[in-house]
């Protein structure tokens, strides 16, 4: 597994003024269980920051942590602004965690209304918040008749209901049906426009990759990898098969470096390089006499990078 | 805190299961406390004068049910009965936030965790108090409606026996309430909760006491003076027995110092809101 090593952003990158999120050498053991381990996490104001990691990995774990509803073993965190769980923190927070919770026999509105009290803001906000997730036609249903979509609706609405600096989503697609996931991931594109951060945890790679600016993946508890798509999915590379090969690797070896040039199984060349040099090493290897039979570019996806780090297959 | 509060006073006064648990002790304290025994004295069973003293018939006991009587007959009749239901309540209120999760929706908002316990607790207090009040105004008027039938005066308890009474069965039900509100957190859930508080409201303490008193009452009562079931019975019987025609007056118990009942019952509200506060203060929340 994890051929990659593991890069993560160290303290001295980000300062406190950028970050809204920060946690260092975070633990959590359940008796002998270690769920999660020295996590150092960074989030920057204003990004929407993917958590990534197969079931168990110790994700809804860190983000209890965040919200203060789960203790550390050791570690510290400075969420928002606050420590976890203090009212200073909560106050700029809005979150999911898991399943939205409610009260099944209120309507939607009154969760709301409801949630409204405990946060000290202005009951307009409830509608504000109802019309944000198109949920205002149902609002006065009970939410025991609602749909897992619409359960879910409700728990991003009552997460922006403080109009938030960040949000803590976890796995917020979780239950839906393809429209629902696509509304939902829309919607989290959108929240997360200006300078408001979100934090996304989920198992889905195609989630992650179409909404997030910065991933972070954590496996058995511990950052596996953190970086923008690009950096996770790294250099891509070009394939190369040409007759004769000697000619060809000695060619490839001037032009891009020998310690770029790998030779697969199959005779062909693996060459790390910048595609735009694709139509120059051609004319070089056939004016040395090569005849180029393949000549092809590829780029690993990010469910390459996925099961390469965490052993896992991409959505499990 | 204050928010916390209003917060639990929406969502409580929302409930159903909470107007169901009061509405239904009502209901019940007007058929047991008032209807069914008016109408066994009233209509007595052929023989049902055996066992009484010469020259007594069960009607002489419709003198439990008129209004002189009302004050000590609710506070006789429901200080465990009815505190069953406060129990439920105290369940309630508690224990379904573990059920449906929500107990980590409530600690992600603004406020602690030790000011949503007493939002919580604050309107439970409210509740039990509506449960008192209700409670003594539809025993009232039940004793009202009987004595009109039965041509009897309308006199009532004074004012100040009538305070102390509801300031008791307050203290009484205050204690069943945290109980049942203890029990949820503990066990972070309603069934089990409420399973062991009505397993010791109506079994355990009466079951251990009533066995061991007759073995050895030296040594069990100076114990049983600490338990909350018997100074809560102790209370209720400081305010005195109906006189019934017929019958001597009830000897008071031996611990039955009200001043003691009151101290006991208030050790055990004030411990359970601090066991309760310190669970839910140290506890991960994982639901």
């Amino acid at each position: 597994m994890a051929a990659q090593s593991v890069t993560t952003r160290v303290p001295g990158d980000v300062t406190s003024a950028d970050a809204i999120v920060q946690t260092r050498g975070l633990t959590k053991h359940y008796g002998a269980i270690v769920a999660v381990d020295n996590l150092n996490l960074t989030v920057r104001r204003g990004e929407i920051y993917g958590f990534l990691g197969p079931n168990g990995a110790g994700k809804t774990t860190t983000l209890r942590m965040l919200l203060g509803l789960i203790r550390p073993t050791s570690g510290t965190s400075v969420v928002a602004g606050a420590a976890p769980g203090s009212p200073e923190s909560l106050a700029r927070i809005g979150a999911i965690v898991e399943t939205p919770a409610f009260y099944p026999y209120m309507s939607g509105y009154d969760n709301l209304r409801l949630l409204a009290i405990y946060c000290g803001v202005p009951l307009k906000r409830v509608g504000a918040a109802l019309d944000q997730v198109e949920l205002t036609p149902r609002a006065r249903h009970k939410f025991s008749t609602y749909s897992m979509g619409m359960k879910q609706r409700l728990g991003i609405a009552a997460a922006l209901i403080k109009e938030p600096e960040l949000l803590i989503l976890d796995e917020p697609t979780n239950g839906l049906d393809p429209q629902g996931m696509a509304d939902v991931r829309n919607l989290i594109i959108e929240l997360g426009k200006g300078d408001r951060t979100v934090l996304v945890s989920s198992h889905l790679l195609g989630e992650v990759e179409q909404m997030c600016t910065m991933i972070g993946v954590i496996q058995k508890g511990k950052f596996v990898a953190e970086g923008t798509i690009d950096e996770l999915r790294g250099a891509a590379t070009l394939t190369v098969r040409a007759d004769p090969a000697e000619t060809a690797m000695r060619v490839l070896s001037d032009e891009v470096g020998a310690d770029s040039v790998r030779v697969l199984a199959d005779g062909a060349f693996s060459l790390k390089v910048d595609l735009k040099r694709t139509a120059e090493l051609n004319r070089k290897l056939v004016s040395s006499g090569a005849d180029v039979t393949e000549l092809r570019a590829s780029e690993r996806s990010l469910e390459d990078v996925f099961i390469e780090l965490t052993g896992a297959e991409a959505g499990l | 805190m204050i928010r916390a509060f209003i917060g639990e006073m929406f969502k409580t006064v929302r409930r159903p299961a909470v107007w169901v648990c009061i509405v239904v002790l009502l209901a019940v304290a007007v058929t047991i406390g008032y209807a069914i025994p008016w109408l066994i004295y009233s209509h007595p069973p052929s023989g049902s004068s055996q066992g009484l003293p010469p020259g007594t018939s069960l009607a002489d006991f419709k003198v439990t049910l008129y209004p002189p009587n009302f004050v000590r007959l609710t506070l006789q009749q429901w200080s465990v009965l009815g505190g069953v239901f406060a129990l439920i309540v105290g369940v309630l209120l508690q224990g379904s936030e573990y059920g449906w999760a929500t107990i980590k929706t409530l600690y992600i908002q603004r406020s602690g965790r030790l000011a949503m316990l007493a939002g919580k607790v604050g309107a439970l207090a409210v509740v039990v108090l509506v449960l008192v009040l209700a409670l003594f105004a539809v025993d009232a008027a039940a004793s009202t409606f009987i004595a009109l039938i039965e041509g009897q005066s309308l006199s009532y308890p004074d004012a100040t026996t009538t305070a102390k009474a509801l300031a008791a069965m307050y203290l009484i039900f205050g204690f069943w309430s945290l109980l049942g509100l203890v029990l949820a957190t503990l066990f972070r859930q309603s069934a089990m909760a409420i399973g062991l508080g009505l397993a010791y409201a109506l079994v355990i303490e009466a079951l251990i006491f009533g066995l061991t008193a007759s073995l050895a009452p030296n040594v069990v009562n100076p114990i049983r003076q600490w338990f909350p079931l018997t100074n809560a019975t102790w209370l209720a019987n400081s305010f005195g027995q109906a006189r019934i025609r017929g019958f001597q007056t009830a000897t008071p118990a031996p611990y039955a110092d009200p001043t003691h009942d009151v101290f006991v019952l208030g050790v055990y509200v004030l411990a359970f809101a601090v066991i309760a506060a310190w669970q839910l203060r140290r506890r991960d929340v994982t639901s």
